[in-house]
Formats: C-alpha cells, sequence, structure tokens
C-alpha cells in the first residue's frame, strides 16, 4: 500500500475538523472596495431596469437623444408641444375638447378639410359666436391663440392637429402661415357665421 | 453556522434573490412585452412567422443548429453623418460652411453641433445614423437584437458558440437557393466549412418528364448529383430554410435605432 | 452504532451501509461518463472530416454535443456528487445511512432518466435549450429521483452525533437544497407547453446554466474537497471562518453571472452579471486562501491517489472561475463572448474540476465500502495522468482557439491545430474514465459473483435433519 493510502487508513476514524481563526479584515475592504465600483459601473451602464434600454446606451436619455428623426418627425414633436402649451387646456390633450364649452379636433371637418386656409384664420384671429362642428352648435369666445407664436411653430401646430387622433389631413409648412399672415390687414376676431365663408 | 436550518436560510435568501432578479423580473418585464413599432415607418415589429417558417424553427430545433450558431448580433454604439437635406436661402454660405466641416464618423453630440451651425447658415440638415459594432463589421446585419426580435420564438435559441455565422439577420442577407445549397454541400459554398451536410433533408431522385421545380441549380460538380437525378428538397428542408428566411434583425427600432435607408421609389 | 464497538468497526460498519446504494449510483455514472467523453470525442472528430461524419442524421455534431454534455453531467456528475455525499453524510453522522432503499430505487430512476433524455437528443427531441436539452419526460424522472435522495441525504443529515456542522455540511446541503430549486424553476418557466414569451426564456435558461454549472458544481466539488484534503493531509481546515466566508459570498454573487454581454435583453441584466463577475473575485480569493492553507505545506506523498485528484480539482476550480471572472469584464467579453473560449471554461469546470474530484473521491470511497482493494490500481494513477493531461490539452487548446477567434473577429474558425490537440485531450479523457468504469465493474461483479456463490451455497447445501420435516 502507499504511502498516502497508509496513512488514510489511519484517518479512516478521524472526521476532519477546521480552526477558527477569523477572516482577516483585508478581504471585507476589498469586497467594499470592488461593491463600490461595481455599483459604479451598473449605474453607468444599465438604464435603471429601463425595458427599453439596451447596451451600449447607459441610460434613457442616451437612447432618446440617438433617435433618428425625420423632418416630419421633428415637426411634430414641436408642434405636440407647443399644442399642450397653448391648445390643450381648452379642446383637451386628446383632442375631444370639453362637452357644452369647447368643441373637438377629433374628426372635425373644419379641421379635416382639405384645404387648410381656414383652419388657420381661427387660431391667427380667434372666434367669437355659433359655429356647427361634427352636426352639433358650439357657442364660444376663443382668442387669437396663435397669433404670438412663430410661423414655424404655429405651422408645426395645425400639423400635428390635422394628423394625430384620427385626424389624416395635409400638413402646413411655415411658409403657408407665413402667406396667410400676410392676408390678415387688421386682424379681428370672425363672427361664427361668417367662418364658413372663409375659402378652404 | 450551527443547523441545518442555518443553512436552508442562507440558501433561501441568496438563492431567491438571483430567483427575484433573474427570472421572476424578467418574466414579468420581458414576458408581458408585445409587438412594437419600427421607427419612420410605423410598422408593427414583429410580424408572426409563416406556418412553414414555425415548423421550420422546430426543425432547428431539433437538429441542434444552436450548437454552432447564435442569432444574436451585437453592437458596440453608434456613428454619425451629417447630410445636407436643404441648402435654404444662402447656400452659398451654407456649402462654404460644409467645406471646412467633419460631416461623417461623427458622435451624436458632434452631429447635432454640425447640424447647429448648418441651421444658423439656414440650411436643413440631416443626421444619418448608424449601428457600429463587430458583428456590424462582419456585414452579419445592421443592427443589434433585441427582445422584440424574439416575441414570437418558442424555443428562443439564442445560442453560445459561432463555430458558424450569426444567423439573426440571414434571411436578409441569403436567399432560398443558397440556404438550400448551404444545407446540402456546405463545403460547395466555403471550402473551408466543418458544417456537416445534411443530404438527409434532401431527396435525389430520377429526373422525371420534367425537371423538378424545386430542385437545386448549379451545384458543382462533386456535390452534384449523377446524370438524369436532380436533388430535391424535402418538406423538412423548405420548412427549414423558410425559417432561416424568417429571420431579420433589419428594421430601425426604439431600443436599437438607426436611420433607415431611403425607400427605392 | 453500538457503543461497544470499536471506532474501526464503526467506520466499517458506516461504509457497508452505503454500499448498495453507492453501487447503483457510481455504476451508472461511470458509464455514463465513459458514453459521454466518448460521444465527445466523435463530436470533437466531426470537425475534422465533416463530410465523412455526416452519414447518419441522428449523430449529427448538433446532436452529439448536446447529448454528450448532458451525459457529463447529468449522467456522471451529479448521480457521483450525490453518491460521495451520501457517503460523507454518514461519515459526519457517525452513523449508518438512512433511507437506502430509497436510494437505491431514486438511483436506478435516475439512470432511466438519463436515458430516456439521451435517446430523446438523438432522435431529435432536444428542447432546444442548452443544459436543459433533455424533453419533459426525463427531466420529471430526473428530479423525482433527486428529491428521493436528497431525503435519505437530510435523514442520515438530521440523526448526527456531532450536532455542530463541519464546513462541507453547508456545501453540501446547499446544493441539494439548489438543484430542485432551480430545476424546478427552469422547468416551469421554460420546459413547458407555455414557457414565459420571448427572450425572457433565454434569460432563464442562462441563470439555470449558472447555477447548475458554476454554482452547483462548486458547492458540490468545494464541499467534497473541503471533507477529503484535510482527512488526507491529516491537518485541520482553515478556516472555519473563511468556509463561512466563502460559502456566503459564492451563493451571494455567483447566483447572478451568466448573462452574456451582448445579449438581446435590456442593459441591466447583462449590467447586473457584470456587477456580480467583479463582485464574484471575493469568494474566488477566499476558496484559494482555503485551498493554499491545506495544500501548503501538506507533506502527503502522491502519485495518483485520490489527494492529487482533489488537489488537482481544486486548483482547477479557482483558474476556471478566473476564467469566468475574465470572460465577464466588459473589454475581455468582447472579444471572447461566443468563441471557443467559454467552451473551455465550461469544459474545465466539469471535467478539471468536478470530475476530477469525484473520481478521486469514488477511488477513495468504493474500497472501503466493498471492503476490498481495487482491482486495477495502477489504472488509478494511469487515469490521474491522462485526464491531466487530457484536461490541459483540450483546455488550453480551446481556449486559445476561442482568443484568437475572437480577435480575429470570427475571421477564422477554431484553427486545424487547436482541433487536432483538443481532439487528442478527449481521448486522453476517454481512455482515463475507461479505468474508473472497469474498476467498479468488476469489483460490483465480484461482489455479485461471490453472493451468488454464497446464496448457491446455502441453497444447495444439505439441510440439518432439525429442517427436514419428518
Amino acid at each position: 500500500m502507499s504511502e498516502e493510502n497508509q496513512s488514510s487508513s489511519q484517518l479512516s476514524n478521524a472526521e476532519p475538523t477546521a480552526t477558527r481563526s477569523t477572516v482577516p479584515m483585508w478581504i471585507i475592504v476589498v469586497t467594499l472596495l470592488l461593491a463600490f465600483f461595481g455599483f459604479v459601473y451598473f449605474d453607468k451602464h444599465s438604464g435603471w431596469f429601463d425595458a427599453t434600454v439596451y447596451a451600449p446606451y447607459g441610460t434613457a436619455d442616451q437612447l432618446a437623444n440617438s433617435q433618428p428623426v425625420s423632418d416630419a418627425a421633428k415637426m411634430l414633436i414641436v408642434g405636440r408641444k407647443n399644442f399642450e402649451t397653448f391648445c390643450g387646456a381648452c379642446h383637451g390633450m386628446d383632442g375631444m375638447g370639453k362637452v357644452g364649452q369647447f368643441p373637438p379636433l377629433a374628426g372635425s371637418e373644419i379641421v379635416n378639410a382639405k384645404g387648410f386656409h381656414r383652419l388657420c384664420f381661427i387660431p391667427l384671429e380667434g372666434l367669437n359666436g355659433t359655429i356647427k362642428v361634427k352636426g352639433q352648435e358650439w357657442s364660444l369666445n376663443m382668442a387669437a391663440m396663435g397669433a404670438a407664436l412663430p410661423d414655424a411653430d404655429l405651422a408645426a401646430v395645425i400639423t400635428y392637429i390635422r394628423s394625430s387622433w384620427g385626424n389624416k389631413a395635409s400638413e402646413v409648412s411655415a411658409d403657408d402661415i407665413k402667406a396667410i399672415r400676410a392676408e390678415i390687414k387688421t386682424p379681428a376676431q370672425i363672427q361664427g357665421p361668417s367662418l364658413m365663408s372663409i375659402p378652404e | 453556522m450551527k443547523s441545518g436550518f442555518g443553512v436552508f436560510f442562507a440558501v433561501a435568501v441568496t438563492l431567491s434573490l438571483s430567483w427575484l432578479g433573474f427570472v421572476v423580473a424578467p418574466a414579468v418585464q420581458l414576458g408581458s412585452a408585445k409587438q412594437t413599432t419600427v421607427l419612420i415607418s410605423g410598422d408593427t415589429w414583429p410580424q408572426q412567422r409563416t406556418g412553414e417558417a414555425t415548423l421550420g424553427q422546430q426543425i432547428y430545433r431539433a437538429n441542434g443548429c444552436v450548437a454552432c450558431h447564435t442569432t444574436q448580433m451585437r453592437q458596440d454604439g453608434i456613428i454619425c453623418d451629417v447630410v445636407l437635406a436643404k441648402p435654404g436661402k444662402n447656400p452659398v454660405a451654407v456649402t462654404n460652411l460644409l467645406s471646412t466641416l467633419k460631416l461623417s464618423g461623427l458622435t451624436k453630440d458632434q452631429a447635432d453641433e454640425v447640424s447647429q451651425q448648418i441651421s444658423d447658415k439656414g440650411g436643413t440638415a440631416e443626421t444619418h445614423i448608424s449601428a457600429t459594432g463587430p458583428d456590424i463589421k462582419n456585414d452579419w446585419g445592421v443592427r443589434r437584437s433585441v427582445a422584440a426580435d424574439f416575441l414570437y420564438d418558442a424555443p428562443v435559441q439564442l445560442g453560445n458558440l459561432r463555430a458558424g455565422p450569426d444567423l439573426a439577420n440571414i434571411g436578409a442577407r441569403s436567399a432560398s437557393s443558397l440556404l438550400m445549397q448551404h444545407l446540402y454541400a456546405p463545403r460547395s459554398i466555403n471550402q473551408a466549412s466543418t458544417m456537416p451536410s445534411y443530404k438527409f433533408l434532401f431527396d435525389v431522385q430520377k429526373i422525371g418528364d420534367a425537371p423538378s421545380p424545386d430542385a437545386l441549380k448549379d451545384l458543382p460538380k462533386d456535390a452534384a448529383p449523377a446524370d438524369g437525378f436532380e436533388v430535391v428538397p424535402k418538406p423538412e428542408a423548405k420548412q427549414l430554410v423558410a425559417y432561416l428566411l424568417s429571420l431579420h434583425a433589419d428594421v430601425p427600432l426604439y431600443e436599437a435605432p438607426f436611420t433607415p435607408a431611403a425607400p427605392k421609389p | 452504532m453500538n457503543p461497544a464497538d470499536t471506532n474501526q468497526d464503526c467506520s466499517a460498519k458506516i461504509d457497508a451501509s452505503c454500499r448498495v446504494p453507492l453501487l447503483v449510483l457510481f455504476n451508472g455514472a461511470a458509464l455514463w461518463l465513459v458514453l459521454g467523453l466518448a460521444l465527445s470525442l466523435f463530436a470533437s472528430l466531426t470537425f475534422h472530416a465533416p463530410e465523412q461524419f455526416s452519414c447518419c442524421p441522428y449523430m449529427t455534431y448538433g446532436h452529439a454535443v448536446a447529448a454528450a454534455s448532458d451525459l457529463l453531467v447529468y449522467g456522471f456528475v451529479i448521480p457521483a456528487a450525490l453518491g460521495v455525499m451520501l457517503w460523507i453524510f454518514a461519515r459526519l453522522s457517525q452513523d449508518k445511512l438512512e433511507l437506502p432503499l430509497v436510494v437505491f430505487l431514486a438511483g436506478h430512476l435516475w439512470h432511466l432518466g438519463v436515458f430516456v433524455g439521451t435517446v430523446g437528443i438523438l432522435t431529435g427531441h432536444s428542447t432546444g435549450y442548452q443544459w436543459l436539452e433533455y424533453p419533459r419526460a426525463a427531466d420529471a424522472l430526473l428530479g423525482v429521483a433527486f428529491v428521493l435522495i436528497a431525503i435519505s441525504a437530510f435523514a442520515t443529515f438530521g440523526l448526527r452525533k456531532e450536532r455542530e456542522l463541519y464546513p462541507s455540511h453547508w456545501f453540501l446541503l446547499a446544493a441539494l437544497l439548489v438543484f430542485p430549486w432551480i430545476y424546478s424553476s427552469a422547468n416551469v418557466f421554460i420546459v413547458t407547453n407555455h414557457p414565459v414569451r420571448g427572450v425572457g426564456q433565454a434569460v432563464i435558461n442562462w441563470w439555470f446554466a449558472n447555477n447548475l454549472i458554476f454554482v452547483w458544481l462548486a458547492l458540490a466539488g468545494l464541499g467534497i474537497a473541503f471533507y477529503f484534503l484535510p482527512k488526507i493531509a491529516n491537518r485541520p481546515l482553515h478556516s472555519r471562518f473563511w468556509a463561512l466566508f466563502a460559502f456566503w459570498t459564492l451563493l451571494l454573487f455567483g447566483t447572478w453571472l451568466g448573462i452574456p454581454a451582448g445579449a438581446p435583453v435590456p442593459a441591466w441584466l447583462p449590467a447586473a452579471s457584470q456587477f456580480a463577475s467583479l463582485l464574484m473575485i471575493v469568494p474566488i480569493v477566499a476558496t484559494a486562501v482555503i485551498l493554499k492553507n491545506i495544500l501548503w505545506g501538506a507533506n502527503v506523498k502522491c502519485f495518483g491517489g485520490t489527494y492529487c485528484y482533489i488537489r488537482f480539482g481544486s486548483v482547477m476550480f479557482v483558474v476556471s472561475a478566473l476564467m469566468l471572472v475574465a470572460a465577464g469584464c466588459p473589454d475581455f467579453s468582447r472579444t471572447v463572448e461566443f468563441t471557443w473560449f467559454g467552451t473551455a471554461q465550461a469544459q474545465l469546470q466539469i471535467l478539471g474540476f468536478a470530475t476530477m474530484i469525484l473520481a478521486g473521491a469514488i477511488y477513495e470511497i468504493i474500497p472501503r465500502t466493498m471492503g476490498t482493494a481495487l482491482p486495477f490500481e495502477k489504472f488509478k494513477t494511469l487515469q490521474f495522468f491522462a485526464s491531466v493531461l487530457g484536461v490541459l490539452l483540450l483546455v488550453i487548446s480551446l481556449a486559445v482557439a476561442g482568443i484568437a477567434q475572437g480577435k480575429s473577429n470570427f475571421a477564422s474558425g477554431a484553427g486545424k491545430i487547436a482541433l487536432m490537440v483538443s481532439t487528442t485531450g478527449w481521448l486522453f479523457l476517454l481512455l482515463g474514465s475507461l479505468s474508473l468504469l472497469l474498476n467498479i465493474l468488476v469489483m460490483t461483479m465480484k461482489w455479485k459473483l461471490g453472493l451468488a456463490k454464497s446464496a448457491w451455497a446455502a441453497i444447495t447445501a444439505p439441510l440439518a435433519d432439525s429442517e427436514v420435516k419428518s
């Protein structure tokens, strides 16, 4: 029998034991340091559990900033922002208006008209009196909410209105707004019945 | 620990942490994923596979293709090019500006800066984003794979080893005839290939009145059948090829954005 | 044990009580080891002559490698580890093995499960999930068998005389608890008719694979090593608290590894794995300290004996764990991800660490339970050197091939030379494993023959007058 077998058979009755030396401090320090650096790495690279953030992006902001934006999409982003600031309070963020107070924009025949000409007058001059939207009569007073907006922004808002909530109408450019603005010699609130006499 | 209960406690606490983190949380977050929309075009993604392709996925699984092929593309980052979309009112100034600027190989921040400079001169610039990475450099795909690509897969076979190329986007870079030939005689396409030949997925049959429309064409001499015979794929081969052709990862998504190529007129 | 028994008798009784259950587990395990290595060798050979080896649809590379890998882990490592665990529990409890009949039945159930699973994979019924390729029927058999064996282990553990636990107890008990949890979770969430939707399946698959191949093997292997090494070297384990620290940190950090950096999953998953990889350095260091304290200056003369096996296996654990941590580093993972490096690390863990420790332990246990010496003592030594050579050839060649593959961005495959070296490695491993099978089979046959002979003698002995009815 080899030496090792001899020694192991001699040990066959003694089960192994363990000493009780304590774990030294340095390994605890190393653990804490590694935990710190690991956490910094996790903070930078994890996107904090966001389901859309994939490596190489580390945060949701980085991802949002890396989206390819076409001109049309850019316009809609600006349009939506401005709509929600200036128009959404009354016409609703969902374009549904408020019953008895503000007419809806979703599905409105004025918004969806083939030409945008008449529609653009409304924010530029304001509206007062009774108009008909989707078979219902609306008596209202609207200030010229878009008069102070630059051409590009107002164009974006109108484009956004004409392509949201199921509306499918053509877009409006800044130049178009400029041309319509030029038509207005003296701004005066449009009277309800005379709205439909403005060409589309 | 002095008792078995202490051990049980240690295991329960530690394993339940990773169980919650890597089993329950993904089951909830990824398991509840729905179809997403493709950037710019607005199509839904992913589209359901055809019946043939779904059967083909089971052929892929049964033959253990996952042992040598991965279906997960990686990505290191993005690179941006700035392109003039509209010269605007001051074309001369814009052209002069362009000649002084670096327009390709930019980071997103640099591209935004260049875009702004062009805007200031009255022009409109567009930033074209492309994905970069070693897998993309190999022409295996145009972006990384994301969870949405595997929404309808069962089983999801991402693979672990690339003894052969990655297949995440094989549908976009290959064709039926090429795939059939590769399955029948891999070395007729790539001499150094170590892929087994899946001849049992094909039948070598005598040419009847007219050659079968499915028959493999233009096989090189050492793989071609004898004169008067043709190689015809069995249904399993057609299903497998249909599955491979359904593997796409070539549309831009919110999670993996890039500027898609302009649609051909 | 009868207090009148001497220590020697007591040990012999404990060993004898383990005999039948362990023979069931070890015989099957040794057979599956040989078959698994043979299939792996075959799979490796297909790379050298792919056209010639394409004859049989059942034995394509995709089938062979999946069946071989599962044979090595489910066929050899797990039942062998369970057998060694039972013996260690009986020894540490200073009491005979409880419920040996349950283990006897469960062992057969387990081997049936492995058989069904292997045939399932080769006939195209693989589930497609790595390390879970066995069809559900096999999974059910394996799950039930494991729980039955665990019941026997817990019963033996519960009746221990010395109530304070020895470090091996923690590791091995943890192993008994971890496997049913991860196996049932994996089966419920993915190997079912309604798995988790989409890529969640892959995440759960990676979690299971890591917890089986890294954590479970580490728990079982280290538990066994921490029992045998101090025992053979005749020194105490240094120390209890280091082992406790290694145990807790292994469980806390090791269970979070496994998600590849380039995976098509939200960034928090690979980031969590990489965080855990960094922290994994701590239990590796702790294990290395414990091993160094046992092995350094142990003064055990060993030439292919059990101590050699277990010493080599333990050191290989540290190496393979370091490889795993390295593969988790963001920059290095970009190079070696999806290359042969991952295969090399997994095989080092399975063959270099677990198999070596288990083979050494089995060679120590089997003669004791049978009460006889090994029939082919020299083969044990040969197996040691063949296995060491095989492991080194296999792992180093595949690791280098993987790094080269990654650096060339998959322009080259593994390279002819690397593949040839790795095939040679498989060959040496296979030849070595034949020794274990031969030794166990011959001992079992001799014992059964002896039983048959004495039974025959008893049957054909002339009856005493008192036994015959007049």
